[in-house]
């Protein structure tokens, strides 16, 4: 089996960090590089929880790229659930691996492009706001032929938006990114609040997460813990959505989804809706799809697929 | 005296042409590179034209760099005279002289970021749409701090516009680049159409061009007359403007022009995308962000011009026709 090229662009973040120790232990995927941004933090710790969670998770091999440090356009704003440095609660070390001299936007420009030169494409996972990938089409709009397709992390159509009425954050951070990257053509599998809200991390998953995985549990719990929104009357339970995993879960197993094909659009105009994705489900637009949006998830499935694969960190432990 | 460092990041484009040979004939300006940006005329067009302009003056060691191929957010627009395409070898000859390999964007930043690191900040004429610049200044926080000016020849205030009724054409092709450029707190210098509609040019301006032999001057006299930029209704006089060489006038002999700090900006989206305001009574609470000029030396500007266009590339154009 040869492994999947993927690269992870990121602002990590606690759900983003999950993602990134997910797909660690999966030899399914080649995680070519991390590509922090602003986004759920500004850029200095993006980077700095990237490096420390590839030192956590044992993979300080895979280059990280600094990325952009503002959105085009609008000014920027940060999460709200990632505690201050980004990682809640979680007590890691100032990381001794550096970032690489090249910064994310020229590497993307320069991969992505030898990528459409060979043929051998790469798979981008989008798990913040787009802005990296977006300077990268506009500086050199070839390197779209070096993209297998996008699997991003972002967007609400049939749920509202989580960080105003219409908008969730990764989209409302950088709308002007989202279009771009929406009217480029590049496939994409869109795993929006409408997917992300069916699967919620409770209590009881973190202690089953926390029993299994090894020499990372104490570190994952806390991760894990810091994201409980407690907030039952909204996600039904108490815990916290597993937004960003989404993405490796589908990498991983599909058939734990159920997509829709449609047209994405964003608004980038009006302020009241700014941010908000606009799915056209029944071909009203006149344009063709460029998304498959996850409408439907198997929540149980992804709950044992990431306690199998983080059970991998105990036997790394013994390694 | 030391020279000032510059870029010219351009769409050429006719009076683009006037622009970068104004700045080649000009001994107090070091020019860094010619980013080039889709603009008047496609990518690939403008890019060729870049060349094709060094190469006539005989300064292929001035690099080329091929830089955004459309605009950030809107759907592209061309100039009123994309037609012209890249400019025919009757014009101005033809050239194997090609770009760099690196874009334009990376080529701004890069350049900006050393100049940051040395303490000598490098100063832009923006003379298309500011789709490079803007590009450049999210690519790293310190860029700005490299980049010590920028005149910029767009907008329209006073004067309506060219492109629409609304709104000049570097702007109108991409508002949302200048909306990054003009509110990144790089000092900038403002020639809209309310001051280059002020200096126009005629046959006796042309003939000046061609007066001593330059290859140079022959081919801007031989494009203003295909391309006539005339408009007798608008103008009330006979002569066309050039617009984009008043950004280099302006680094050349600022005392040419007057003009006033002020806020300006730029509508990004509805009907009247890409119209530009400024605030000429201090009504908004905006703080001043630019220069912008209204009022030029129109006879000052064209004999300056005419005079060092005039005498560009006399010797070294000679000795490439001998080789």
């Amino acid at each position: 089996m040869t492994a999947l090229p993927i690269i992870i662009d990121c602002d990590p973040g606690i759900d983003d960090s999950i993602a990134l120790l997910a797909a660690f232990v999966s030899p399914e995927l080649d995680v070519v590089a991390i590509t922090p941004v602003a986004g759920n933090q500004p850029i200095e710790r993006t980077l700095r929880n990237a490096l420390q969670i590839c030192e956590l998770g044992g993979r300080t091999d895979i280059p990280v790229h600094a990325g952009c440090h503002r959105p085009l356009l609008r000014e920027p704003i940060y999460g709200q659930f990632h505690g201050e440095t980004g990682l809640g609660n979680t007590d890691l070390p100032l990381p001794a691996k550096q970032a690489e001299a090249k910064g994310a936007v020229e590497f993307l420009i320069d991969r992505l492009g030898e990528a459409a030169q060979t043929g051998k494409r790469i798979t981008l996972c989008c798990l913040g706001p787009m802005t990296n990938i977006a300077m990268a089409l506009r500086i050199s709009p070839g390197i779209a032929s070096g993209i297998e397709r996008i699997v991003m992390m972002g967007g609400a159509y049939r749920e509202p938006g989580n960080r105003t009425m219409t908008s969730e954050f990764n989209m409302l951070v950088d709308p002007h990114a989202a279009h771009i990257v929406f009217s480029s053509g590049i496939p994409i599998v869109a795993l929006s609040l409408d997917a992300t809200h069916q699967v919620i991390l409770t209590p009881d998953h973190v202690s089953a997460f926390a029993e299994i995985s090894g020499r990372i549990s104490r570190q994952l719990a806390d991760l894990m813990a810091f994201w409980d929104r407690n907030q039952a009357e909204r996600y039904g339970s108490r815990g916290g959505p597993l937004h960003d995993p989404l993405v490796i879960a589908w990498l991983l197993a599909p058939q734990l989804f159920e997509t829709r094909r449609a047209r994405i659009f964003i608004e980038h105009e009006s302020e009241l809706c700014m941010g908000q994705t606009i799915a056209d489900w029944f071909g009203k637009s006149g344009l063709e799809p460029n998304a498959d949006i996850a409408t439907h998830v198997d929540a149980e499935g992804v709950i044992a697929l990431f306690l199998e694969r983080f059970s991998r960190y105990r036997a790394r432990s013994a390694a | 005296m030391s020279r000032r460092r510059i870029i010219i990041d351009t769409d050429p484009g006719v009076d683009d042409a006037a622009a970068i040979f104004l700045a080649l004939a000009s001994p107090e300006l070091d020019l860094a590179g010619i980013s080039v940006v889709a603009g008047n005329v496609g990518l690939a067009a403008s890019v060729k034209n870049a060349c094709k302009l060094v190469a006539l003056a005989g300064r292929r060691d001035v690099p080329v760099y091929a830089g955004a191929a459309g605009p950030l957010i809107r759907d592209q627009v061309f100039g009123k005279y994309a037609h012209i395409g890249s400019f025919a070898d009757t014009l101005v000859p033809e050239t194997d002289h090609g770009p760099q390999a690196v874009s334009s964007v990376r080529f701004i930043a890069e350049e900006a970021l050393k100049a940051a690191s040395k303490g000598r900040r490098i100063t832009i004429c923006a003379i298309g749409p500011l789709t490079n610049i803007a590009l450049a200044l999210r690519l790293a926080p310190n860029v700005a701090q490299g980049i010590e000016r920028i005149v910029m020849m767009g907008g329209a205030f006073a004067s309506l516009g060219h492109r629409t009724p609304w709104s000049e054409f570097n702007v109108h092709a991409d508002p949302h680049a200048a909306e990054i450029v003009w509110n990144s707190g790089v000092p900038l210098v403002l020639m809209p159409l309310d001051v280059t509609f002020q200096a126009l040019f005629t046959e006796e301006d042309f003939r000046g061009f061609e007066a001593k032999g330059s290859p140079c001057g022959s081919a801007l006299a031989a494009l203003l007359r295909t391309y006539d930029r005339s408009d007798i209704k608008r103008f009330g006089r006979p002569g066309g403007a050039i617009h984009d060489a008043m950004t280099i006038a302006w680094l050349l002999q600022p005392d040419l022009f007057s003009g006033k700090e002020m806020a300006i900006g730029v509508t990004l989206c509805g009907p009247t995308a890409g119209q530009t305001w400024a605030d000429f009574y201090g009504k908004s609470d905006r703080r001043p962000n630019a220069l912008v000029m209204s009022g030029v030396d129109e006879r000052g500007y064209r004999e300056l011009v005419v005079e060092r266009i005039a005498g560009l590339a006399l010797t070294s154009g000679e000795r490439e026709i001998d080789a």
